[in-house]
Order: structure tokens, then C-alpha cells, then sequence
């Protein structure tokens, strides 16, 4: 009995929609790709293209599922792609330069959660400024010039495959998900995250903390995009400017579709990773039929819309009834 | 009488501003005494006047309540629409009309998403500037759209004495909007539909009517900025205007206009705000400091404003307080 | 007459002189309360009508159908017999009546001129300002109302008496022939009143209908011609100020059947020792606040509005900052910095605005009732499922919350199942509540479900728990605490026992003026 109701539910789910949405993707772009889509090299393609936004999704979902947004994440990514080459090619030991960056990635969200959360300002504004800030810091500090990253280790960990198909970078974004994934749907912790989205002000006088969670969801926003930052570069082999530009609004776009609403307290990390495999899907299908890149900007622009307009009937459905 | 002119005078926010101004040139001065070079002095007039025009649009939109954040992607998308149109070997003054119109266009789909879909301005307009950064390159094949020499080109090159055109324009369009927001009733109407939204509906006032109106106008001039730009670099090129809408609204905000709504500017005191955060990132040129602080600076200075904004506002509120409980 | 005025929607100022305003068989519900039902009373020109009523009575409703915010379900507003519709706020504005609310509906940004005009600017017709004629206008409003204000300082500068002074000359401006005030003394000081009362004086004489909402008696015997007694949202009656009394009025608003509600109560008759202290507790809102509070005594805080009682309880919670005073709790100094301090030291509080500060509304019940000790059913690093349903169960079942499932969404609840949902997650075993503050826990609530919840606390209190019992429902307070508190502009005016308590007291400290 239980279960014939939890199966339905899935079946009415935004998770479902979104499935089926992803199977017809993949059909849709193999027939027009005429078989390429699903070829091996391209599977690879898809899979890489994951790693970093993965990280970037899971951010953005706990931000969210608080009633946050940090815009300044794939800054922050950029930031750190030149800050672990420049790092490892002043001859640091990998672990502290991974140490460092992250280190300073926490430093720019505790930054931001100082802003929002003492003069409570609008966090879009405060961290949007705040990445034009990091965007400058990038050049000056690390010039504008790729640097090259010969750390073998870390070569290999951005670069080798498992049987020759599934990045070690995968694994690692798999993990995050899953540990993060945990976290959030059967953890104090996110239980938390939700009670805080869902009315910051009752969780307040039932005995949460709000203000010391925007500490931590800033941060560790900052701290995965600054990680993700790093793999990238791994992968590479260089530093390079403009690695990551507007990552965060693939990641909230995945988190929008996956049914994590603007207005906190709803959603979970299945849905946004499904949400955003969808979006990787249908990017490395596009860039497959050879679709110019701007085309692309302006996809994600429009998914993005679609995404909050999807949201908006959605949450519009669900206080009608 | 005497002395509480001058206390207003003081008290004036375009006068404070106008004295860090002055304190940022004669920094500059001391650091390089090209600075005050007039050829610099058309540079930053020239400068100014592209975030300048921007942010007359954008600051009666965010007066009314709201935000654009796809302006500079709507002037980028100006500026090459009046290429286009100028190669078909249209009138100029049609074409500019029809950019204009674009620019319309442009600000309706953007109030459609806010006002009919209720989404957040900052997070539509976020995606409708990808999607207007990715038409201004897809419609150019991602180059520069050259344009020769003509009267429109004199638009953006011309001089009346030392005030290139580009600058005046925006002044006048300055004075236009200071006098609209200032002296019709539409510009106070407005202004009270974003100070209190509240106490516009109980005084009959559609607010959205108004806010779209804005979003069309915000569009319409920075369309005609990008136009600008493009009539003085004889080009129109697709990434021209990126970022001229950080400058405009941090001159804004500087300027006293307070996110979504509240707060309210002249169009005088925008003008000083825009140059100081002009002639500022010219000064960093102007002593050779790496360009690329100019984005620290932009962000920087956003919110270093943002901050001043807040003590000062809590200032006041305390004032207020203790003055209610005397 | 009323062929004359057919086209009031259209004119402005078209309810002329001499012409009587007619509320009729007005009737208005909201789910779950019934606002308004069938009020009807006449208003003369050239008089003051009072309304009068507790909280909740309907007097803001009343005014909101008036000024044409929102539509009667029944009914109708006749102006000089003439049938009046609002669609918009504006349309009762143009048919000439004014409201000036409560909470003040001005533009601290923007200059005093321009507030007291509210958008309706006079205009040439290309759209130009009359900026002479609105300076102008402007200085004669203040100065008839004997004020020293600039016209163009910011309204944000002015203190919140001369604010709200604005807000009336917002009306005034207008010349509406009918202007309805509401609780329009509650931030002005006796200079500004003084002012009010004359320039009220003054509209009578022009023969305009004056509306006044009030909880203060002494004004209401001052100026008013006329009285209107609202309760539960009925009329009880219309009176002719000169011709009652305080007592009267008194027992007009508050005397209803009590029926065998109250005694039907099993109550605690064993007190303990004390268990709060609080000794000249001050904040920004109260001052000097002291009582005690024994072990199985329910307090009970009684006032108006804005009286101070919220504050006192959130100061004692540690939701709000302390200014000086101490809290005793079971004999210890306390001094908590957040909530969570209160509520490991035993301390509960179930928030006035059950939906803004009390539920997190978009999440089940069981998430609801387990807020506060998620943080205790940790089993390794997952939260045990199995706990969290055994405490909802032994809540739904101990409060027999109506609903259909755990997982169900607490905004689908009705008011009275929500306030259990509360009550439940502050009694659950895995707390050590002592204390149990209910702000207002009755609000919006069913007859039925309030007879259960005052059984709960008298429950709570035979158990040896301390309760504190905010309430504005006078009946309520008097006849459930032990000790009633009575709290007025942020001062303790009076402590009575249950026995000594009644309701004329009771107001009569709340209203002192």
C-alpha cells in the first residue's frame, strides 16, 4: 500500500517530468547527430562537461534551498583555476596549494555573509559586485596569461579515466552529490537548511541559528566553487581566464528545474541533479551539431527563463489547491 | 535665512559628492599632472556619457521599483541594430528612430517577465541579458559592423566647444528626465509608486503600468546609448556596452536611489556621482595602474556605496527615533 | 435628493453637504472568521460617530469595505441614499470618503508637500505641475492646522507625531465630505492631539461626517456625538454619546455569554514555589516591568495592542535585547542571548503571528511539531524517521489533531489544528519546557477549539508547568489565569487576582489615559 502511493508519487513528480525530459534529449540529439551523440568520445565529452557544474549545482541547491543566491561562485572558480597554477608553479606541494585556495575561496563567501546577513543587504547585489571585484583581483594579481600546470599528480587527476570513459573528477563530483545529497534529506544539518528557508524567523525562536548558517552556506558555496575551480585546471593542464564564465547560472538554472524554488525551502539535491544533467545534455548536444557558441549563451538565458517560468506554474499549481 | 541656505547646501548630497570629486582630481593631479590635460578631461566626458545615458533609464526604473540588469546587453544589441540598419543605406535618423524602437521592444519582453510572470527583475533581466548579449553577436556573426563617416557618425564624434556630443546628449536627456521626474506628475507618481507601493494603490496608481512603461523607457535609452557609442566609434560591435550597466547603477545608488524602490535622486546629483566614478577609474588610467583594477574598482565601489548607504540610513533612522520619543 | 446625485462614482467630493452615509446589512467572512456579519448604522453630517470595539471586533474590516480596499460579501454603502461600489480604493475617494489609517501610508523620501497630495498632483494638461498652486495649498493645510512644518522637508525627517499629522492632512487636502480616522492618537503627544480635536471641531461645523476609531474612552467622550458598539463583528448598539456612560459602553463591548465554558475547567489548585522572576525589566519597547510567576500558575497579560505585552515575553525569550533588569529563572540569574538558550533552560514560546513566526508553513506537520528537537533524534549521523513519528503520533494523539497524515502540509491545517501543531511541539517529552509562554493563542480560532486549548493550559498547569497567557479577548484572560497582569504603553498598570478581576476593571487599567 505504501509503496504503490510512493511509486505514484514519483510518477507525478517534477523528478519524473524531467527524466523523460532527458531520454527524449538524448534520442532527439542522437537522431539529428546521426548516431554521434551517443558515440563513445562524446559520452566523455557529456561526462566532463559535468564535473564542474556538478559542484556549482551543489552549492547553489543549499544556497537556495535557504532563499540565497551567490552569483559570484564561477568568479570564484576562475579566481582559483590561476591562483592553484600560479600556486603549484611557484613550486607549493599540491595539498597546500589546494589548502590555500580553498582557504581563500571561504574568505570571499564569509565576505559575502558578512554583507547579507549584518547590513542585510540583497545578496544578488552584494555578490554580484562581489565578482566583478574578484574578476579584476584575478588579472591583476595572476596576469592574463595561461599557466601551464606540469604537478604529474595532479595532471593525472584531472585528466585520467576510469577504463577510459569515466573521469576521476566524476567520482569525486559523484561523491560531493551523494555526501552532500545525504546531508541535506537525512541530516540535523539540513533539516535545518529547510526549517531556516521555510521561515527564518519561526526557525529563529524554535532555537536555529540563521545567521550562523548564511556563515556556512556562503562559505561552503564559496570553498565548492573554488574546489571545482581547481579540477578544472587540473584538467586543463593550465590555468585559464574565463574558464568557468556564468557556471552559477547553469547550476541554478539545474536547481530551478529540479524544483528548488527562489523562495527556499523546497526541493533536493536528486531533482537539481537531474535538473542539471538535463541542461549538460542538451549544451553537449548543441555544441555536437556544431551550434555557433552564442547560440549557447543565449539557450541558457532562455532556459534559465524557462526554468523560473516552469517553477513559477508549478508553485502557482500548488497554492491554487 | 542665510544661514539655513547654506546648511542645505551642505546638506545636499550632490555638493558632498561634488567636493570628493574634487578631491579625487587633485589626488590624481599630484599623482600625474597630465591628469588635467583637457584631452583627458574629453575622455572622461566621453567615458561617462555611454553609463551616463544608461543610468538616466535605468535609475527612473529602479525609482518606480524595479531593476534592469540587461541594459548594457540591450545597448550592446543597439548598437549593432543602428549598423545594420545604417548598411541597408537607410536614413540615419530612421534608423536610429527604428533602434530606439528596438530598444522598446527590448524593455517590454523584460517588464513581460516581471509584471505578467511575476518573476524577479534581477534574476529575468540576468537571463535576458545573455539572451540580448547572444543576439547582438549571433545577428553580427560575432564581428564589428563598420559605419561610414556621415552625419550620424558626427553624432557621436562632434564637438560643440570643448563638450564632445556624446556628452551633451546626455546632459540634455539629463535635464529632460530631472524636469520630467521633477515637474509632471506622471515622475512624482512615479516615484511614490516605488517609495510605497501601498499607499500607490489606495491613491488609485497602477503600478505595474507604470513599471513597464519604465522597463520600455530603461530600454529605449540604452538602445540609444549603444547607439551612441557605436556612432563615435564608427563601429557597432556586440560586446561594446558590457558592463556600462554596473557603472550606471552604482552611479545611481551612489546618486541616493536605493534598491527596488525608497529612495529618491535628482538627476543632478546622478550626473556628480557618475563623473566622480568616472574621472576615478580615468585617474587609475591616467597613473597606469593595471586596467583590470578598473573591474575591482567597479565592483568595489558598488559596494563601498551600498555600505555609506547603510550607515547613513541607520543614522537617520536612529535620529528619527530618539527625535519621536522626545 | 437622490436624483440629483446619480453620478457620485464620477465626481469627486460628489457626496455633498447634508447628505447621511449609510452602512447596510454590511456582512464580510475570511476563511475560517467571520469579520463583519450584518452591521448597519446611519451617520449624520456634521456629527462625530464613534466606533467602538475590542480587537477584533471589526472596526478595521469596517473601515477597509468603507474605503473601498475590500468588497462586502453583502450589503451595501449609501452615500445620501444614493448606492455606492468600490472596485478600487480610489473610487471611494473620488465618491468623497477618506480613510486615514492606522498604519501610515506615506513616503519618507519624498517631501511633505508631496505626501499630503499622495500622487494626486494638480497638473496643467500637458502633465506640468502646478507647482505654486501645490506650495500654496500646501502652507495653508499646515498652517490651519497650527503646525511649524517646511512643506518641502523630507517626510523622513519629521518626528512620527508630525508624520501621522501628515497622514491626516492627506485627507484633509482631499476635502472629502466623509473622513473616517483610525486610531488616530496612538503616536501623537498631547500638542498634536489638542491640534486634532479642534481641526475635528472644525470639519463638524462644516457639516462633514467624521468616523473615529478609538480604544481610548476618554477621547471617544470628548469629541464624538455618537457611538457605535462592535463585537465579534456585530453591531451591538448605536448611542448617543451624552446620553451613556463608561460603564455602559464598557459592558457593551466586552459583556457576552460565557456560558459554562470556563467553569467547566479542571483547574491546578496546588502552587509551587516561584519560578520566574523579573525584577525592572526595560527595552526599547517596555518599561520597568516586574512580577513573579509560581509553578502551576497561569499569568495572564491583558491590554490593547501595542501595550508592551509581546515585548515583555520576547525580552524574557531572548529574542529581543535586554536593556537593564534581571530574569530569574528557578532561582538563577539568567540572561539569554537567543532563543535557544531560553529553550534549553526550560523556556517555550508559541509567537503571536502563528504564520509569520510560529509555522514554517510549506513543510508537514511532523517537521512542524519536531523543530525544535531535531537536534535530539540524531541516531549516527542520520536523523532517526522513527522518532520523529512517534513524537507527531503522541501529538496528534494527546492534542487529536485533525489530520489525515504526518506528511501533510501544516498550511492545509485549519487555525486551531495549527495552534495544536505548537502546542505539541512544545509539550513533547524530549523538552524540559517549565515555562510555557502562549502569545495570543486563541486568535482566529474556532469557539470549540478554544474550549480545548484553554483545557490544555490549565492541563499544562496542573502538571506543575508555569504558563504566561497573553491575550486581547478579555473574558479569556480573566477567567483562565490565576493572576492577571494588565499592561498599558509599555508600564504595568495593575496585577489583580483572578477572584477580584473584572472585565471594566481589566479595561480600565488597558485604557488608562
Amino acid at each position: 500500500m505504501q509503496t504503490t502511493s510512493k511509486a505514484q508519487k514519483f510518477l507525478k513528480s517534477k523528478t519524473f517530468i524531467l527524466l523523460i525530459l532527458l531520454a527524449m534529449e538524448v534520442v532527439v540529439f542522437t537522431v539529428l547527430s546521426q548516431g554521434l551523440y551517443i558515440n563513445i568520445i562524446n559520452i566523455r565529452n557529456i561526462l566532463n562537461s559535468i564535473v564542474i557544474t556538478a559542484f556549482l549545482t551543489v552549492g547553489a541547491v543549499l544556497l537556495m534551498v535557504r532563499g540565497y543566491v551567490d552569483i559570484s561562485a564561477s568568479a570564484v572558480g576562475c579566481f582559483t583555476t590561476m591562483m592553484v597554477a600560479s600556486l603549484l608553479a611557484a613550486g607549493i606541494p599540491w595539498p597546500l596549494a589546494i589548502i590555500f585556495c580553498l582557504l581563500a575561496s571561504a574568505v570571499v563567501g564569509c565576505v559575502n555573509a558578512i554583507l547579507i546577513t549584518k547590513c542585510g543587504f540583497q545578496p544578488f547585489i552584494v555578490t554580484m559586485a562581489m565578482a566583478q571585484v574578484l574578476k579584476g583581483l584575478q588579472y591583476i594579481i595572476f596576469g592574463t596569461n595561461p599557466i601551464a600546470i606540469k604537478d604529474p599528480t595532479m595532471v593525472a587527476l584531472g585528466t585520467h579515466r576510469i577504463a577510459g570513459l569515466i573521469p576521476y573528477t566524476l567520482i569525486l563530483a559523484l561523491i560531493c552529490i551523494a555526501i552532500y545529497g545525504f546531508i541535506l534529506s537525512k541530516t540535523y544539518f539540513g533539516k535545518s537548511i529547510y526549517m531556516i528557508g521555510g521561515n527564518p524567523q519561526a526557525a529563529n525562536l524554535a532555537g536555529l541559528n540563521p545567521k550562523r548558517m548564511a556563515y556556512i552556506l556562503f562559505i561552503n558555496d564559496s570553498a565548492l566553487a573554488g574546489l571545482a575551480g581547481c579540477l578544472l585546471a587540473f584538467r586543463l593542464k593550465s590555468g585559464a581566464l574565463d574558464s568557468i564564465t556564468n557556471g552559477q547560472f547553469t547550476g541554478m538554472t539545474g536547481a530551478i528545474l529540479g524544483g528548488v524554488s527562489f523562495g527556499g525551502g523546497t526541493g533536493g539535491m536528486f531533482g537539481a541533479f537531474i535538473g542539471m544533467l538535463v541542461i549538460s545534455a542538451f549544451k553537449t548536444g548543441l555544441t555536437l551539431l556544431a551550434v555557433p557558441a552564442w547560440w549557447m549563451t543565449f539557450g541558457s538565458g532562455a532556459l534559465l527563463l524557462f526554468a523560473l517560468a516552469f517553477d513559477h506554474f508549478a508553485s502557482f499549481r500548488r497554492t491554487k489547491s | 535665512m542665510n544661514g539655513s541656505f547654506i546648511k542645505r547646501i551642505t546638506r545636499n548630497k550632490a555638493f558632498s559628492l561634488a567636493i570628493i570629486m574634487f578631491a579625487v582630481w587633485i589626488i590624481f593631479f599630484l599623482l600625474n599632472h597630465n591628469y588635467f590635460v583637457g584631452e583627458n578631461f574629453t575622455g572622461i566626458m566621453n567615458t561617462s556619457s555611454l553609463s551616463g545615458t544608461i543610468a538616466i533609464g535605468l535609475a527612473c526604473l529602479m525609482m518606480s521599483g524595479s531593476i534592469d540588469l540587461s541594459a548594457g546587453a540591450e545597448g550592446c544589441f543597439g548598437g549593432v541594430l543602428v549598423a545594420l540598419f545604417l548598411r541597408t543605406g537607410m536614413n540615419w535618423i530612421l534608423a536610429l528612430l527604428l533602434t530606439i524602437l528596438c530598444g522598446v521592444v527590448m524593455g517590454l519582453i523584460n517588464a513581460f517577465w516581471v509584471n505578467a510572470m511575476k518573476l524577479m527583475p534581477f534574476i529575468s533581466t540576468i537571463a535576458m541579458s545573455s539572451i540580448y548579449q547572444a543576439m547582438a553577436v549571433i545577428v553580427t556573426k560575432s564581428s564589428e559592423i563598420a559605419i561610414g563617416e556621415g552625419p550620424f557618425t558626427r553624432l557621436g564624434t562632434g564637438h560643440i566647444g570643448i563638450f564632445p556630443l556624446p556628452f551633451i546628449i546626455m546632459v540634455i536627456l539629463m535635464v529632460i528626465y530631472g524636469l520630467m521626474l521633477n515637474y509632471t506628475k506622471f515622475g512624482r507618481r512615479l516615484i511614490l509608486c516605488g517609495g510605497n507601493r501601498t499607499a500607490a494603490r489606495l491613491a488609485g496608481i497602477n503600478h505595474q503600468k507604470i513599471t513597464t512603461i519604465m522597463f520600455a523607457n530603461c530600454g529605449a535609452i540604452s538602445a540609444l546609448a549603444g547607439a551612441i557609442l557605436a556612432a563615435r566609434m564608427n563601429n557597432g560591435g556586440p560586446r561594446a556596452v558590457l558592463g556600462a550597466e554596473m557603472d550606471a547603477m552604482t552611479a545611481a545608488i551612489i546618486g541616493g536611489v536605493s534598491f527596488l524602490g525608497g529612495g529618491t535622486s535628482g538627476m543632478g546629483t546622478i550626473f556628480v556621482a557618475l563623473l566622480l566614478v568616472n574621472s576615478f577609474n580615468n585617474g587609475l588610467q591616467v597613473i597606469k595602474v593595471n586596467s583590470f583594477w578598473q573591474f575591482v574598482t567597479r565592483g568595489g565601489l558598488l559596494i563601498l556605496a551600498l555600505i555609506v548607504d547603510y550607515f547613513r540610513e541607520s543614522r537617520r533612522q536612529k535620529a528619527l527615533k530618539q527625535g519621536a520619543k522626545v | 435628493m437622490t436624483e440629483v446625485n446619480t453620478s457620485v462614482n464620477t465626481d469627486r467630493n460628489a457626496g455633498g453637504k447634508g447628505m447621511a452615509l449609510e452602512v447596510d446589512n454590511i456582512s464580510k467572512s475570511f476563511p475560517g472568521v467571520k469579520a463583519l456579519q450584518n452591521v448597519s448604522f446611519r451617520a449624520e453630517p456634521g456629527k462625530v460617530l464613534a466606533l467602538l470595539g475590542e480587537n477584533g471586533a471589526g472596526k478595521s474590516t469596517l473601515l477597509k469595505v468603507l474605503s473601498g480596499d475590500i468588497k462586502p460579501d453583502e450589503g451595501e454603502v449609501r452615500i445620501g441614499g444614493v448606492p455606492q461600489k468600490f472596485d478600487a480604493p480610489v473610487q471611494a475617494i473620488q465618491a468623497g470618503i477618506s480613510v486615514i489609517y492606522q498604519e501610515r501610508q506615506l513616503v519618507p523620501s519624498m517631501s511633505v508637500l508631496e505626501n499630503i497630495y499622495c500622487g494626486d498632483l494638480p497638473a496643467t494638461k500637458a502633465g506640468f505641475l502646478k507647482k505654486k498652486e501645490m506650495r500654496q495649498t500646501a502652507e495653508r493645510i499646515i498652517q490651519e492646522f497650527g503646525l511649524e512644518i517646511d512643506p518641502f522637508e523630507k517626510l523622513g525627517r519629521l518626528s512620527t507625531a508630525h508624520q501621522q499629522m501628515v497622514e491626516i492632512m492627506k485627507a484633509y487636502r482631499r476635502d472629502s465630505q466623509i473622513i473616517a480616522f483610525d486610531e488616530p492618537t496612538a503616536s501623537l503627544t498631547d500638542k498634536e492631539v489638542t491640534i486634532l480635536f479642534d481641526l475635528i471641531q472644525r470639519l463638524k461645523e462644516q457639516g462633514k461626517i467624521i468616523l473615529y476609531v478609538s480604544h481610548r474612552l476618554a477621547e471617544i467622550f470628548q469629541i464624538t456625538d455618537e457611538i457605535v458598539v462592535l463585537k465579534d463583528g456585530r453591531m451591538v448598539k448605536q448611542l448617543k454619546t451624552a446620553e451613556t456612560n463608561e460603564a455602559e459602553l464598557i459592558k457593551a463591548m466586552v459583556g457576552r455569554d460565557i456560558g459554562d465554558t470556563y467553569s467547566s475547567l479542571k483547574r491546578n489548585d496546588k502552587m509551587g514555589d516561584v519560578l520566574l522572576e523579573v525584577n525592572n525589566l526595560t527595552t526599547d519597547a517596555v518599561h520597568d516591568v516586574s512580577f513573579k510567576l509560581r509553578r502551576g500558575e497561569i499569568v495572564g497579560f491583558a491590554g490593547l495592542v501595542g501595550a508592551g505585552r509581546t515585548e515583555v515575553v520576547r525580552a524574557i525569550f531572548g529574542a529581543d535585547p535586554i536593556i537593564s533588569g534581571e530574569v530569574i529563572l528557578d532561582g538563577e540569574k539568567v540572561n539569554f542571548k537567543h532563543p535557544k538558550d531560553a529553550i534549553d533552560a526550560g523556556i517555550a514560546l508559541c509567537p503571536e503571528d502563528r504564520k509569520e513566526q510560529g509555522l514554517i508553513r510549506f513543510r508537514s506537520v511532523q517537521d512542524n511539531v519536531c523543530l525544535p528537537v531535531f537536534k535530539k533524534m540524531r541516531k549516527g549521523l542520520i536523523l532517526d524517521r522513527k522518532k520523529q513519528e512517534a513524537l507527531t503520533e503522541k501529538a496528534v494523539e494527546k492534542y487529536s489533531i485533525r489530520t489525515p497524515t504526518f506528511e501533510k502540509l501544516v498550511v492545509e491545517l485549519s487555525g486551531g489544528n495549527q495552534q495544536k501543531v505548537i502546542l505539541g511541539r512544545w509539550t513533547s517529552e524530549l523538552l524540559t519546557t517549565k515555562l510555557l509562554i502562549l502569545d495570543e493563542p486563541t486568535k482566529g480560532i474556532d469557539v470549540g477549539t478554544k474550549a480545548e486549548i484553554y483545557q490544555i493550559l490549565c492541563d499544562l498547569a496542573r502538571e506543575g508547568k508555569g504558563v504566561i497567557f497573553i491575550s486581547s479577548e478579555l473574558p479569556e484572560v480573566i477567567n483562565i489565569a490565576d493572576t492577571i497582569i494588565v499592561m498599558h504603553n509599555g508600564h504595568i498598570t495593575g496585577t489583580l487576582a483572578r477572584e477580584d478581576a473584572t472585565e471594566e476593571k481589566v479595561m480600565s487599567l488597558a485604557m488608562l489615559d
